[in-house]
Protein backbone atom coordinates (compact mmCIF):
# COMPACT_ATOMS: atom_id res chain seq x y z
CA UNK A 1 0.00 0.00 0.00
CA UNK A 2 1.41 3.20 -1.24
CA UNK A 3 1.00 6.38 1.22
CA UNK A 4 -1.25 7.91 -1.51
CA UNK A 5 -3.65 5.59 -1.33
CA UNK A 6 -3.98 5.98 2.53
CA UNK A 7 -4.14 9.22 2.46
CA UNK A 8 -6.62 9.73 -0.32
CA UNK A 9 -8.51 7.22 1.82
CA UNK A 10 -8.07 9.41 4.97
CA UNK A 11 -8.93 12.45 2.84
CA UNK A 12 -12.82 10.70 1.69
CA UNK A 13 -12.84 9.29 6.35
CA UNK A 14 -12.82 13.25 6.85
CA UNK A 15 -15.80 13.63 4.33
CA UNK A 16 -17.61 10.97 5.86
CA UNK A 17 -16.80 11.79 9.22
CA UNK A 18 -18.15 15.25 8.59
CA UNK A 19 -21.18 13.80 7.27
CA UNK A 20 -22.25 11.52 10.13
CA UNK A 21 -21.42 14.20 12.63
CA UNK A 22 -22.88 17.16 10.78
CA UNK A 23 -19.59 18.78 11.45
CA UNK A 24 -18.51 20.40 8.63
CA UNK A 25 -15.09 21.46 10.28
CA UNK A 26 -13.89 17.57 10.78
CA UNK A 27 -12.52 18.26 6.97
CA UNK A 28 -9.66 19.90 8.67
CA UNK A 29 -9.21 17.04 11.42
CA UNK A 30 -5.88 15.58 11.77
CA UNK A 31 -4.68 12.08 10.95
CA UNK A 32 -3.78 12.03 14.72
CA UNK A 33 -6.64 12.96 16.18
CA UNK A 34 -8.25 9.80 18.22
CA UNK A 35 -11.90 9.34 16.68
CA UNK A 36 -13.70 8.52 20.20
CA UNK A 37 -13.34 9.93 23.49
CA UNK A 38 -11.58 12.95 23.69
CA UNK A 39 -10.34 14.34 20.01
CA UNK A 40 -13.55 14.10 17.24
CA UNK A 41 -15.79 12.92 20.25
CA UNK A 42 -17.62 10.11 18.22
CA UNK A 43 -20.16 8.13 19.57
CA UNK A 44 -21.64 4.95 18.96
CA UNK A 45 -24.45 5.72 17.09
CA UNK A 46 -22.16 7.92 14.35
CA UNK A 47 -19.11 5.86 14.73
CA UNK A 48 -21.46 2.54 13.61
CA UNK A 49 -22.97 4.95 10.84
CA UNK A 50 -19.38 5.53 9.74
CA UNK A 51 -18.52 1.70 9.40
CA UNK A 52 -21.74 1.13 7.25
CA UNK A 53 -20.38 4.38 5.08
CA UNK A 54 -17.09 2.38 5.14
CA UNK A 55 -18.22 -1.17 4.08
CA UNK A 56 -20.46 0.30 0.96
CA UNK A 57 -17.52 2.69 -0.10
CA UNK A 58 -14.54 0.14 0.32
CA UNK A 59 -16.21 -3.18 0.98
CA UNK A 60 -14.18 -3.29 4.36
CA UNK A 61 -16.34 -5.04 7.40
CA UNK A 62 -14.68 -3.28 9.96
CA UNK A 63 -16.77 -4.75 12.73
CA UNK A 64 -16.54 -7.74 11.50
CA UNK A 65 -12.72 -8.19 10.96
CA UNK A 66 -11.65 -6.15 14.49
CA UNK A 67 -13.12 -7.39 17.45
CA UNK A 68 -12.24 -4.77 19.86
CA UNK A 69 -12.49 -1.66 16.76
CA UNK A 70 -9.27 -0.44 17.54
CA UNK A 71 -8.67 0.46 13.98
CA UNK A 72 -11.05 3.02 14.84
CA UNK A 73 -8.77 4.64 17.06
CA UNK A 74 -7.63 7.37 14.60
CA UNK A 75 -8.27 8.73 10.97
CA UNK A 76 -5.02 7.54 10.55
CA UNK A 77 -5.53 3.86 12.08
CA UNK A 78 -8.22 3.50 10.14
CA UNK A 79 -7.26 4.82 6.28
CA UNK A 80 -4.42 2.35 7.08
CA UNK A 81 -6.33 -0.31 8.04
CA UNK A 82 -8.68 -0.25 4.70
CA UNK A 83 -6.03 0.29 2.13
CA UNK A 84 -4.41 -2.53 3.03
CA UNK A 85 -7.75 -4.38 2.65
CA UNK A 86 -8.70 -2.87 -1.00
CA UNK A 87 -5.25 -3.13 -2.35
CA UNK A 88 -5.46 -3.88 -5.94
CA UNK A 89 -9.20 -2.71 -5.91
CA UNK A 90 -8.53 0.83 -6.80
CA UNK B 1 -40.57 -8.12 15.75
CA UNK B 2 -41.70 -5.12 13.69
CA UNK B 3 -41.16 -1.84 15.25
CA UNK B 4 -42.40 0.98 12.40
CA UNK B 5 -44.27 0.63 9.37
CA UNK B 6 -43.67 2.71 6.30
CA UNK B 7 -46.89 3.29 4.51
CA UNK B 8 -47.48 4.47 0.94
CA UNK B 9 -49.89 6.72 0.53
CA UNK B 10 -51.87 6.08 -3.46
CA UNK B 11 -53.96 2.98 -3.24
CA UNK B 12 -52.69 1.90 -0.06
CA UNK B 13 -53.53 4.53 2.64
CA UNK B 14 -55.77 6.24 0.51
CA UNK B 15 -58.58 4.75 -1.61
CA UNK B 16 -57.01 6.60 -4.74
CA UNK B 17 -54.43 8.59 -6.03
CA UNK B 18 -53.91 11.69 -4.34
CA UNK B 19 -52.64 13.96 -7.19
CA UNK B 20 -55.37 12.57 -10.16
CA UNK B 21 -58.11 13.58 -7.77
CA UNK B 22 -58.67 17.22 -9.29
CA UNK B 23 -59.80 19.71 -5.70
CA UNK B 24 -61.30 16.64 -3.92
CA UNK B 25 -58.47 13.95 -3.05
CA UNK B 26 -59.51 10.74 -2.04
CA UNK B 27 -60.68 9.48 1.17
CA UNK B 28 -58.88 7.38 3.87
CA UNK B 29 -58.48 3.63 3.43
CA UNK B 30 -61.21 2.51 6.27
CA UNK B 31 -59.86 -0.76 7.08
CA UNK B 32 -56.25 0.27 6.78
CA UNK B 33 -56.75 3.61 8.75
CA UNK B 34 -57.91 1.04 11.78
CA UNK B 35 -55.07 -0.80 11.31
CA UNK B 36 -53.00 2.45 11.78
CA UNK B 37 -54.11 3.04 15.55
CA UNK B 38 -54.51 -0.15 16.32
CA UNK B 39 -50.49 -0.58 15.83
CA UNK B 40 -49.82 2.68 16.97
CA UNK B 41 -51.61 1.30 20.26
CA UNK B 42 -49.03 -1.39 20.47
CA UNK B 43 -46.12 0.81 20.26
CA UNK B 44 -45.67 0.60 16.82
CA UNK B 45 -44.49 3.45 14.87
CA UNK B 46 -45.90 4.57 11.78
CA UNK B 47 -44.39 6.58 8.85
CA UNK B 48 -45.41 7.43 4.57
CA UNK B 49 -42.83 7.26 2.15
CA UNK B 50 -44.53 8.40 -0.83
CA UNK B 51 -44.20 9.59 -4.61
CA UNK B 52 -45.87 12.76 -3.82
CA UNK B 53 -45.52 16.18 -2.83
CA UNK B 54 -45.38 16.75 1.27
CA UNK B 55 -48.94 18.35 1.09
CA UNK B 56 -50.22 14.19 0.79
CA UNK B 57 -48.73 13.61 3.82
CA UNK B 58 -50.70 16.66 5.60
CA UNK B 59 -53.90 15.50 4.22
CA UNK B 60 -53.52 11.65 5.00
CA UNK B 61 -52.80 12.59 8.42
CA UNK B 62 -55.67 14.96 8.93
CA UNK B 63 -57.67 11.99 7.05
CA UNK B 64 -56.45 9.43 9.06
CA UNK B 65 -55.83 10.95 12.89
CA UNK B 66 -52.74 9.09 12.89
CA UNK B 67 -49.01 10.22 14.31
CA UNK B 68 -46.21 9.73 11.78
CA UNK B 69 -42.77 9.52 13.53
CA UNK B 70 -41.28 10.09 9.85
CA UNK B 71 -42.15 11.09 6.78
CA UNK B 72 -40.82 10.61 3.23
CA UNK B 73 -42.52 12.68 0.32
CA UNK B 74 -40.16 12.84 -3.20
CA UNK B 75 -40.07 10.99 -6.29
CA UNK B 76 -36.81 8.98 -5.80
CA UNK B 77 -36.90 5.14 -4.21
CA UNK B 78 -38.73 4.00 -1.94
CA UNK B 79 -35.54 1.46 -0.55
CA UNK B 80 -33.65 4.77 -0.07
CA UNK B 81 -36.60 6.92 1.53
CA UNK B 82 -36.79 3.33 3.72
CA UNK B 83 -33.28 3.10 4.56
CA UNK B 84 -33.47 7.55 5.47
CA UNK B 85 -36.44 6.44 7.59
CA UNK B 86 -34.95 3.56 9.45
CA UNK B 87 -31.38 5.91 10.06
CA UNK B 88 -33.51 8.55 11.69
CA UNK B 89 -35.22 6.44 13.64
CA UNK B 90 -32.25 4.43 14.64
CA UNK B 91 -33.57 1.27 13.52
CA UNK B 92 -32.71 -1.72 12.02
CA UNK B 93 -34.01 -2.93 8.71
CA UNK B 94 -35.59 -6.26 10.17
CA UNK B 95 -37.34 -3.82 12.57
CA UNK B 96 -39.69 -2.17 9.65
CA UNK B 97 -42.39 -3.35 7.35
CA UNK B 98 -43.18 -1.95 4.46
CA UNK B 99 -46.62 -1.65 2.89
CA UNK B 100 -47.55 -0.37 -1.03
CA UNK B 101 -49.96 -1.79 -3.63
CA UNK B 102 -47.21 -1.12 -6.53
CA UNK B 103 -45.65 -4.94 -7.29
CA UNK B 104 -42.16 -2.92 -8.46
CA UNK B 105 -42.32 -0.32 -5.51
CA UNK B 106 -42.62 -3.91 -3.47
CA UNK B 107 -39.93 -5.45 -5.56
CA UNK B 108 -37.25 -2.54 -5.16
CA UNK B 109 -37.59 -2.41 -1.76
CA UNK B 110 -37.32 -6.24 -1.14
CA UNK B 111 -34.49 -6.84 -3.74
CA UNK B 112 -32.52 -3.64 -1.61
CA UNK B 113 -33.42 -4.17 1.44
CA UNK B 114 -33.92 -7.74 2.09
CA UNK B 115 -34.39 -7.48 6.01
CA UNK B 116 -37.51 -4.98 5.60
CA UNK B 117 -40.68 -7.12 5.46
CA UNK B 118 -42.58 -5.98 2.35
CA UNK B 119 -46.62 -6.24 2.40
CA UNK B 120 -49.63 -5.83 -0.23
CA UNK B 121 -52.31 -3.92 1.40
CA UNK B 122 -54.50 -6.68 1.83
CA UNK B 123 -51.57 -8.42 3.65
CA UNK B 124 -51.22 -5.63 5.87
CA UNK B 125 -54.92 -5.50 7.23
CA UNK B 126 -54.89 -8.62 8.66
CA UNK B 127 -51.35 -7.68 10.40
CA UNK B 128 -52.58 -7.01 13.73
CA UNK B 129 -52.73 -10.62 14.07
CA UNK B 130 -49.50 -11.45 13.32
CA UNK B 131 -46.75 -12.32 15.92
CA UNK B 132 -44.24 -9.73 14.73
CA UNK B 133 -46.84 -7.13 15.18
CA UNK B 134 -48.28 -8.06 18.82
CA UNK B 135 -45.74 -7.41 21.23
CA UNK B 136 -46.10 -9.22 24.31
CA UNK B 137 -45.97 -6.68 27.16
CA UNK B 138 -47.59 -3.08 26.23
CA UNK B 139 -45.57 -0.36 28.93
CA UNK B 140 -46.20 2.90 29.66
CA UNK B 141 -43.16 3.65 27.44
CA UNK B 142 -44.61 1.79 24.41
CA UNK B 143 -47.92 3.75 24.76
CA UNK B 144 -45.87 6.88 24.09
CA UNK B 145 -43.78 5.63 21.69
CA UNK B 146 -45.34 7.91 18.90
CA UNK B 147 -45.30 11.12 21.24
CA UNK B 148 -41.39 10.07 22.47
CA UNK B 149 -40.32 9.76 19.04
CA UNK B 150 -42.21 13.50 17.81
CA UNK B 151 -39.86 15.14 21.19
CA UNK B 152 -36.97 13.32 19.46
CA UNK B 153 -37.25 14.83 16.64
CA UNK B 154 -37.44 18.24 18.05
CA UNK B 155 -34.23 17.28 19.74
CA UNK B 156 -32.42 16.50 16.84
CA UNK B 157 -33.67 19.49 14.96
CA UNK B 158 -31.91 21.52 18.17
CA UNK B 159 -28.79 19.35 17.60
CA UNK B 160 -28.51 19.96 14.18
CA UNK B 161 -28.05 23.66 14.89
CA UNK B 162 -26.13 23.70 17.37
CA UNK B 163 -23.05 22.95 15.64
CA UNK B 164 -20.90 22.44 18.88
CA UNK B 165 -19.82 19.09 20.20
CA UNK B 166 -22.26 16.24 21.38
CA UNK B 167 -21.53 16.78 25.14
CA UNK B 168 -22.10 20.37 24.77
CA UNK B 169 -25.46 19.92 23.25
CA UNK B 170 -26.62 17.33 26.16
CA UNK B 171 -25.30 19.67 28.66
CA UNK B 172 -27.57 22.56 27.02
CA UNK B 173 -30.67 20.28 26.80
CA UNK B 174 -30.96 19.34 30.57
CA UNK B 175 -29.73 15.87 30.06
CA UNK B 176 -30.44 13.96 33.23
CA UNK B 177 -29.47 10.68 33.44
CA UNK B 178 -30.95 8.37 36.41
CA UNK B 179 -29.28 5.21 38.07
CA UNK B 180 -30.76 3.60 40.60
CA UNK B 181 -31.75 -0.38 41.56
CA UNK B 182 -34.73 -1.91 39.64
CA UNK B 183 -38.02 -2.35 41.81
CA UNK B 184 -40.64 -5.19 40.88
CA UNK B 185 -42.79 -2.43 39.04
CA UNK B 186 -39.80 -2.10 36.29
CA UNK B 187 -40.38 -5.92 35.34
CA UNK B 188 -42.81 -5.55 32.64
CA UNK B 189 -40.46 -2.84 30.71
CA UNK B 190 -37.43 -4.64 31.57
CA UNK B 191 -38.95 -7.63 29.94
CA UNK B 192 -39.76 -5.40 26.82
CA UNK B 193 -36.14 -3.93 26.56
CA UNK B 194 -34.61 -7.27 26.58
CA UNK B 195 -37.29 -8.16 23.86
CA UNK B 196 -36.79 -4.78 21.51
CA UNK B 197 -32.87 -4.09 22.17
CA UNK B 198 -31.19 -5.13 19.87
CA UNK B 199 -28.22 -2.77 18.84
CA UNK B 200 -27.58 -2.21 22.33
CA UNK B 201 -27.93 -5.20 23.89
CA UNK B 202 -24.61 -7.22 25.03
CA UNK B 203 -26.83 -10.78 25.85
CA UNK B 204 -28.87 -11.28 22.74
CA UNK B 205 -31.33 -13.16 24.25
CA UNK B 206 -34.64 -12.35 25.62
CA UNK B 207 -35.89 -12.52 29.60
CA UNK B 208 -39.14 -13.48 30.79
CA UNK B 209 -40.56 -11.19 33.31
CA UNK B 210 -40.36 -14.93 35.48
CA UNK B 211 -36.55 -14.46 34.72
CA UNK B 212 -36.41 -11.09 36.06
CA UNK B 213 -38.35 -11.91 38.58
CA UNK B 214 -35.78 -14.10 39.87
CA UNK B 215 -32.91 -12.22 39.16
CA UNK B 216 -34.22 -9.41 41.24
CA UNK B 217 -34.94 -11.91 44.31
CA UNK B 218 -31.34 -13.45 44.24
CA UNK B 219 -28.94 -12.25 46.33
CA UNK B 220 -25.80 -12.66 44.26
CA UNK B 221 -27.37 -10.20 41.50
CA UNK B 222 -27.79 -6.38 41.34
CA UNK B 223 -30.10 -5.15 38.52
CA UNK B 224 -30.28 -1.56 37.76
CA UNK B 225 -31.98 0.57 35.64
CA UNK B 226 -31.20 3.47 34.09
CA UNK B 227 -33.75 6.86 33.18
CA UNK B 228 -33.38 9.05 30.46
CA UNK B 229 -35.20 12.73 30.50
CA UNK B 230 -34.24 16.26 29.06
CA UNK B 231 -35.97 19.84 28.53
CA UNK B 232 -37.46 18.06 25.36
CA UNK B 233 -39.12 15.57 26.91
CA UNK B 234 -39.25 12.45 29.51
CA UNK B 235 -37.78 9.18 28.06
CA UNK B 236 -38.28 6.80 30.71
CA UNK B 237 -36.95 3.60 31.57
CA UNK B 238 -34.33 3.97 28.91
CA UNK B 239 -31.85 0.89 29.99
CA UNK B 240 -30.37 -1.76 32.44
CA UNK B 241 -27.95 -3.58 33.63
CA UNK B 242 -27.26 -6.47 35.83
CA UNK B 243 -24.30 -7.25 37.96
CA UNK B 244 -22.52 -9.62 39.81
CA UNK B 245 -19.31 -10.48 42.21
CA UNK B 246 -17.52 -9.06 44.63
CA UNK B 247 -20.68 -8.95 46.95
CA UNK B 248 -22.99 -7.89 43.83
CA UNK B 249 -23.92 -4.34 45.83
CA UNK B 250 -23.47 -2.93 42.42
CA UNK B 251 -22.52 0.04 44.39
CA UNK B 252 -25.83 0.57 45.06
CA UNK B 253 -25.90 -0.59 48.96
CA UNK B 254 -22.84 -0.87 51.36
CA UNK B 255 -19.90 -2.49 50.13
CA UNK B 256 -19.75 -5.94 50.75
CA UNK B 257 -16.18 -7.25 51.54
CA UNK B 258 -14.34 -8.67 48.02
CA UNK B 259 -14.64 -12.16 47.81
CA UNK B 260 -13.69 -11.90 44.13
CA UNK B 261 -11.73 -9.02 42.13
CA UNK B 262 -13.64 -8.87 39.24
CA UNK B 263 -17.23 -7.56 38.54
CA UNK B 264 -19.07 -9.02 36.17
CA UNK B 265 -22.13 -7.63 34.05
CA UNK B 266 -24.09 -10.25 32.54
CA UNK B 267 -26.32 -7.78 30.73
CA UNK B 268 -26.26 -4.39 29.18
CA UNK B 269 -29.44 -3.07 27.52
CA UNK B 270 -31.01 -0.35 26.27
CA UNK B 271 -33.58 1.28 24.33
CA UNK B 272 -32.19 2.78 20.85
CA UNK B 273 -33.55 5.98 21.04
CA UNK B 274 -31.19 6.54 24.19
CA UNK B 275 -28.12 6.37 20.76
CA UNK B 276 -26.72 9.29 20.54
CA UNK B 277 -27.32 10.91 23.89
CA UNK B 278 -24.52 9.74 26.15
CA UNK B 279 -26.41 7.09 28.26
CA UNK B 280 -24.78 3.95 27.50
CA UNK B 281 -21.50 5.50 27.74
CA UNK B 282 -22.22 7.10 31.17
CA UNK B 283 -22.94 3.53 32.23
CA UNK B 284 -20.66 2.00 31.52
CA UNK B 285 -18.41 4.71 33.33
CA UNK B 286 -20.50 4.23 36.37
CA UNK B 287 -20.20 0.27 36.80
CA UNK B 288 -16.53 1.19 36.43
CA UNK B 289 -16.74 3.84 39.66
CA UNK B 290 -19.26 1.03 41.39
CA UNK B 291 -17.42 -2.05 40.69
CA UNK B 292 -14.05 0.58 42.11
CA UNK B 293 -16.22 1.37 45.28
CA UNK B 294 -17.00 -2.44 45.61
CA UNK B 295 -13.30 -3.56 46.24
CA UNK B 296 -12.84 -5.61 42.23
CA UNK B 297 -10.02 -4.23 40.42
CA UNK B 298 -11.54 -5.59 36.93
CA UNK B 299 -14.77 -5.17 35.16
CA UNK B 300 -15.85 -7.51 33.13
CA UNK B 301 -18.49 -7.47 30.29
CA UNK B 302 -19.38 -11.00 28.44
CA UNK B 303 -20.99 -9.87 25.13
CA UNK B 304 -22.37 -11.32 21.82
CA UNK B 305 -20.41 -10.54 18.91
CA UNK B 306 -23.12 -9.77 16.27
CA UNK B 307 -23.42 -7.80 13.16
CA UNK B 308 -26.12 -5.84 15.51
CA UNK B 309 -25.03 -4.56 18.47
CA UNK B 310 -21.81 -2.90 16.73
CA UNK B 311 -23.04 -0.02 18.60
CA UNK B 312 -22.68 -1.91 22.20
CA UNK B 313 -19.09 -2.73 20.61
CA UNK B 314 -18.05 0.43 19.67
CA UNK B 315 -18.78 1.76 23.46
CA UNK B 316 -17.32 -1.23 25.32
CA UNK B 317 -14.29 -0.16 23.46
CA UNK B 318 -14.65 3.41 23.98
CA UNK B 319 -15.30 2.94 27.78
CA UNK B 320 -11.56 0.96 27.08
CA UNK B 321 -13.08 -2.69 27.53
CA UNK B 322 -10.97 -5.26 25.47
CA UNK B 323 -11.63 -9.11 24.38
CA UNK B 324 -8.78 -11.70 23.44
CA UNK B 325 -9.64 -12.40 19.43
CA UNK B 326 -8.75 -16.09 20.57
CA UNK B 327 -11.23 -16.16 23.21
CA UNK B 328 -14.14 -15.80 21.07
CA UNK B 329 -16.71 -18.78 21.63
CA UNK B 330 -18.46 -20.73 19.32
CA UNK B 331 -21.47 -19.37 19.89
CA UNK B 332 -20.12 -15.88 19.02
CA UNK B 333 -19.89 -15.12 22.77
CA UNK B 334 -16.43 -13.18 23.93
CA UNK B 335 -15.52 -11.17 27.59
CA UNK B 336 -14.92 -7.41 27.36
CA UNK B 337 -12.62 -6.77 30.25
CA UNK B 338 -10.82 -3.77 31.71
CA UNK B 339 -8.51 -3.19 34.59
CA UNK B 340 -9.86 -1.23 37.25
CA UNK B 341 -6.75 0.93 37.97
CA UNK B 342 -5.51 4.26 36.59
CA UNK B 343 -7.86 6.82 34.54
CA UNK B 344 -11.81 5.74 34.36
CA UNK B 345 -14.16 6.64 31.58
CA UNK B 346 -15.55 10.05 32.00
CA UNK B 347 -18.66 10.23 34.03
CA UNK B 348 -20.72 13.41 32.77
CA UNK B 349 -22.19 15.74 36.33
CA UNK B 350 -25.65 15.10 34.81
CA UNK B 351 -25.88 11.20 35.44
CA UNK B 352 -27.32 10.97 39.54
CA UNK B 353 -26.91 8.22 41.22
CA UNK B 354 -30.63 7.03 43.72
Amino acid sequence: MSTEQVSAVADELRGMLAQVTGRPELLGAPDGVRLFGAGVGLDSLAGTLLIRQVQRRYGVDVAAEDLNLDALETLGTLAAFIAARCQGAS
Amino acid sequence: MIKCVVWDIDNTLLAGVYLESGAEPPAADRQLTGVLHQLAARGILNALASRNPPAAAAYVRQQTGADFAAVECGWESKADAIARIAAGLSLAPDAIAFVDDDMLERAEVAARLPDVLVLTPDEAAEAPDWPQFSPAVITAEARRRSQLYAERRHRQAAAAQFGRSRDDFLRQAGTRITIGPAGPGDLPRLHELSIRTHQLNSAGRPLTQADLAGLLAAPEYTVITVRLADDFGDDGLVGAAITTGNGASGGLAAPVPAVSVAVTVPLIMMSCRALGRGVLDALLAWLCRSAVADGAAELRIPCLVSERNVPMRLALATAGLRAEPASVAADGRAVFSRSLTGELPWLPDWVTVE
